[in-house]
């Protein structure tokens, strides 16, 4: 009755039968990147000289090599490697699983940015050779050097005093005995929600040329936003929350016996403050530092519309080769923005980090921290600083709200509908926001606990290495990615710019760092043996996944889902570069709005992002279960 | 339940596991004969938890095989392999109910669901654990999260049975309860197991063989009164029970016995090694020692401290010879006249005939 087939394998031994499956799945692989090869390169006879003699012409063609044949090999290496190791051939899911984890990273990580490496250094645009003399003949340019000091200044100005108001902010929000924490806790992290241009315009609405404070309340007419003090005034505004979740978790974490053992062998209170506390949480502090650093010289779009002509790398990169179609300049430009980013995520990962004493979960609960008691000279004056900042806040928002329903923002202030009439135009943009933002939630949660599982739970060499090439798109400015992305995967054979598939598949890559994080933090809550109780139970690899795995990391999964999802509505940077005209996403509408269009329009676009936010945040608090305050933390 | 467990032996050849440097298990081999139950036994670090993990399937081994019932499994996976492991800390699924855990493995291997419910029926009977089946674990005592960890592996019917500390987060009465229920429950169903533990007290009871681990190597292997009378080494006799190891030596050495000089008294040994030189060394448990008052026979001797915990009376006491040598004395029951305050003097005496002597 059996098949011949079915008798066959039957009387195979288990050993046997695996090793047959085994050879079968590389062969289906060896398939899979042979037909991928066919696409990646190929040959082309090219006309490389002609010969006229009399009326014979001889035209001498030569072959080719064409397409990307080194990514070919680089994809060839990333999904090869890994067979090498023994327990992973005994597991083939896994070693599918890091197979595609290493050749995703290796195409859609490393390869674009050594796209805007290689770039600057080619003699000329698409050149095959490579000089340094093109990369110094663009550096000198006066534009570059400008742009590099001024970017420089901004993000070190910025950050430090991003820093410095967040801590305090964050220490008086988490551990002083102060009234209304619970409202003052939200409304200074409220940025963390909206687009971060949204700030900017918020600002010009209130201090710009024709801004409701500035103009029509103090009837000053010569205050200019526009410029250095505009940014860095705007990404103070977006900064600050960021050093406030990291710096409340923290705060909330610590233990508080080491303060009143200090207390208890006879320190004062500034005294403990100052050799205690301080010293527990210098490497947070640092790490806001860095964190805010890279946030600050990343934006781009503060500095588009508040920056008045302010050079700065990221928009002089997108405006060298968007505008001006100097693709080699934009790429230099990018790798000059790349490096000190780089370099502070380097110095965050392998030295801050190592030399922190409080450890942060995700699960830290900043509501449950002892409140210190403080003397009235220093509280109050905390206090005031925490409510001007959430006051400030308040008012930001306030006015696109308000600016979203208004005539004519300082001039009329009637309540309309009318500025609806713009973002209803924009509704096909929305659609394609919505569709690349939860495409690449999507695909980024995914990775994320893929590659969290592989990073924190399998075993194999070069798992640090994985890690690494996972969460450095963390450093790299949007600017850099959108710019990486068109060099990689403009021409042929991909012709991918402009496409839903590159858009997620950039916003999926370059989000996956924190949902990775998030998802290796969960990961470390679960006891590993539980997945050895399910293997040893008899679940393969794929239903334990299924059932223990995942459902014990579902919170995670979600956050992460989220988390990629704002951020993708909300991100104006890769967009630029990756959108066409059939993709164009809603933030660039936005956008050009803000640049072109009433102030009052624009802010009926960014009062629709910030209540689709909401709605996000909304369903992940029913998600996951947790308060809605909760939400904003991983925003 | 009991008549359809099929069970077998597990052979393990030449097992290594490397960590870089470290040599967590380093050439261990084993055979445990089907339907007994084996102990490795040893100090944290010692490789023991490592052997279990490799023969559960989660660690692959550097060097050497593993059979279970003649098949070689080295290479198979964890899911792929006849095994059930009892784990340390349960490691029942938080996010399922009682029944719903015993019932996993069974799911996993598409088990009918008719079936499913019988054999989990079945199987809360057995651990007594009927009316819990709806209960999540953590609302289970430590001693319930046992048994539903052992009815878990035990209703896949598993030909290796294997423990991995599995009392160790118990306290110490239910500990004893626990041990005799695994033990019985586990000839009743004549199941091989394996069961790793730091314990000594608990290995003896529980064990028919105990496999002593130290380094990563598999120092002595044999029953629990076999090592405990014929320690292969100091770190057996040491680790097997308190031991006080004094310098002998040889006055002759036959093939059946040897005649030794320990503190000037001339003894037997049933199982002389041999050696090349005249000294060696000899085990001398507490509870073969006894002392009388000063002026009986014996070597005498100085009391240092007495400690007396209820049924034993535990001196130290120190017997003057090249250098002081310090020695552990129980006395079990002792009477009104057995009592010596510290700094008297006494007589020690030793038994006739002394086991064996070290290596």
């Amino acid at each position: 009755m059996t098949s011949p087939v079915a008798t066959w394998t039957a009387n195979l031994s288990s050993t046997k039968k695996r090793r047959l499956l085994f050879a079968l799945l590389i062969a289906v692989e060896l398939l899979a990147l042979a037909l991928i090869a066919t696409y990646l390169v190929g040959y082309e006879y090219v006309e490389t000289g002609v010969e006229t003699a009399g009326d014979v012409e001889t035209v001498t063609m030569q072959r080719q090599l064409i397409g990307d044949p080194a990514l070919l090999l680089l994809v060839l290496i990333a999904a090869g490697l890994p067979i090498l190791s023994r327990n992973l051939r005994r597991e083939p899911v896994v070693l599918v699983a890091l197979q595609a984890a290493a050749a995703g990273l290796v195409v859609f990580v490393v390869w674009p940015l050594a796209g805007v490496l290689a770039e600057s250094f080619r003699e000329e645009f698409g050149a095959a050779r490579f000089s340094l003399l093109q990369f110094e003949r663009m550096v000198a340019q006066p534009i570059v050097w400008r742009a590099t000091k001024n970017t420089m200044f901004i993000g070190i100005v910025a950050s430090s005093l991003a820093t410095a108001v967040g801590t305090l902010v964050a220490y008086t929000l988490t551990l002083g005995d102060i009234p209304w924490k619970r409202a003052l806790r939200i409304l200074t992290v409220v940025p963390l929600v909206s687009p971060p241009f949204a700030v900017s315009f918020a600002f010009i609405m209130l201090f710009g040329r024709r801004g409701l404070i500035t103009y029509d309340l103090l009837h000053i007419t010569r205050y200019n936003i526009y410029g250095p003090q505009g940014i860095i005034l705007v990404q103070l505004i977006s900064d600050i929350p960021l050093v406030i979740l990291i710096l409340s978790a923290v705060f909330a974490s610590m233990s508080r016996d080491l303060e009143d053992a200090a207390a208890d062998l006879g320190g004062r209170p500034l005294h403990v403050l100052r050799t205690v506390t301080f010293p527990l949480v210098t490497p947070a502090i640092l790490t806001a530092f860095l964190l805010s650093f890279i946030s600050s010289i990343s934006d781009f779009g503060n500095p588009m519309l508040i920056g008045g002509g302010y050079q700065m790398l990221a928009t002089q990169a997108y405006i060298q080769m968007i505008e001006l179609f100097d693709l080699q300049l934009g790429a230099a430009l990018s790798l000059i923005l790349l490096i000190p980013a780089l370099a502070a995520f380097l110095i965050q990962h392998y030295v801050v980090s190592r030399r922190s004493y409080v450890t942060v979960t995700s699960g830290a609960r900043v509501g449950a921290a002892y409140t210190r008691k403080l003397p009235g000279w220093i509280k109050w004056p905390l206090f005031a600083l925490v409510l001007f900042f959430a006051a400030f806040n308040l008012l930001l928002y306030g006015s696109i709200v308000v600016g979203a329903f208004v005539r004519t923002w300082g001039f009329d202030f009637s309540f309309t509908l009318r500025n609806l009439n713009g973002v209803v135009n924009a509704l096909p943009n929305l659609k394609n926001s919505l569709i690349v933002s939860v495409g690449a939630g999507f695909v980024g949660g995914v990775l994320g606990v893929m590659i969290a599982w592989l990073v924190s739970r399998a075993r194999f060499r070069g798992q640090r290495e994985l890690d690494f090439m996972a969460t450095v798109m963390y450093a790299v400015p949007g600017t850099v990615v959108g710019i990486g992305y068109i060099l990689a995967f403009n021409g042929s054979p991909y012709f991918w710019t402009g496409t839903f598939f590159i858009i997620i598949v950039a916003y999926a890559f370059r989000r996956l760092p924190v949902g990775l994080r998030t998802s290796v933090a969960a990961q470390k809550q679960v006891d590993p043996s539980l997945e050895e109780a399910s293997l040893d139970l008899g679940a393969s690899r794929v239903r334990t996944f299924a059932k223990i795995t995942f459902p014990l990391l579902n919170r995670a999964f979600f956050a992460g889902v989220i988390y990629i999802f704002i951020r993708s509505m909300t991100d104006l940077s890769s967009a630029v570069f990756l959108n066409s005209g059939r993709t164009q996403l809603f933030t660039v509408r936005m956008f050009r709005v803000m640049i072109t269009g009433t102030p009052s329009q624009a802010a009926a676009f960014a009062l629709l992002l910030i209540v689709i936010i909401l709605l996000a945040l909304g369903l992940l608090s029913k998600l996951t279960g947790k308060s809605f305050v909760d939400m904003f933390r991983i925003a | 339940m009991a008549e359809s467990f099929t069970t077998a032996s597990v052979r393990l050849q030449n097992l290594s596991k490397h960590f870089g440097d470290l040599r967590a298990v380093d050439d261990v081999s084993l055979e445990v004969q089907p339907g007994s139950l084996i102990c490795l036994l040893g100090p944290s670090g010692c490789g023991k938890t490592t052997t279990l993990r490799m023969i559960a399937g989660f660690e692959t081994p550097t060097v050497g095989h593993i059979f279970i019932g003649g098949e070689e499994i080295t290479d198979v996976p964890a899911y792929g392999r006849p095994t059930a492991m009892v784990f340390q800390n349960y490691a029942l699924f938080p996010h399922m109910s009682v029944y719903e855990n015993i019932a996993y493995g069974l799911r996993a291997r598409r088990v009918k669901r008719a079936e499913v419910d019988g054999r989990v029926r079945d199987a809360l009977r057995l651990m007594e654990l009927e009316g819990q089946e709806r209960k999540s674990p953590p609302q289970l005592s430590g001693g319930q999260q046992q048994r539903v960890a052992l009815a878990r592996a035990l209703v896949i019917r598993p030909k290796v049975l294997l423990f991995d500390e599995p009392l160790s987060n118990l306290d110490a009465q239910l500990r004893v309860r626990m041990r005799g229920e695994i033990r019985s429950v586990q000839r009743r169903l004549g199941i091989t197991s394996v069961y790793v533990t730091h314990d000594q007290e608990e290995a003896f009871s529980i064990a028919d063989l105990v496999a002593i681990m130290n380094r990563g190597k598999l120092i002595q292997l044999g029953t629990p009164r076999e090592l405990y009378r014929q320690p292969a080494d100091r770190f057996v006799a040491e680790f097997v029970g308190l031991s006080n190891i004094v310098p002998v030596e040889i006055v002759s050495s036959g093939a059946e016995e040897a005649v030794i000089r320990v503190f000037g008294q001339t003894l037997r040994s049933r199982r002389p090694r041999q050696h090349s030189d005249n000294t060696t060394a000899l085990v001398l448990r507490p509870e073969a020692l006894r002392i009388r008052p000063e002026g009986a026979t014996g070597t005498p001797a100085r009391v240092v401290s007495m400690t007396y915990v209820g049924p034993i009376a535990r001196y130290v006491i120190a017997v003057a010879g090249d250098g002081e040598q310090l020695l552990t004395v129980d006395l079990y029951n002792p009477r009104p006249d057995e009592f010596f305050p510290e700094g008297t003097m006494v007589s020690l005496q030793l038994p006739d005939e002394v086991p064996a002597l070290l290596g």
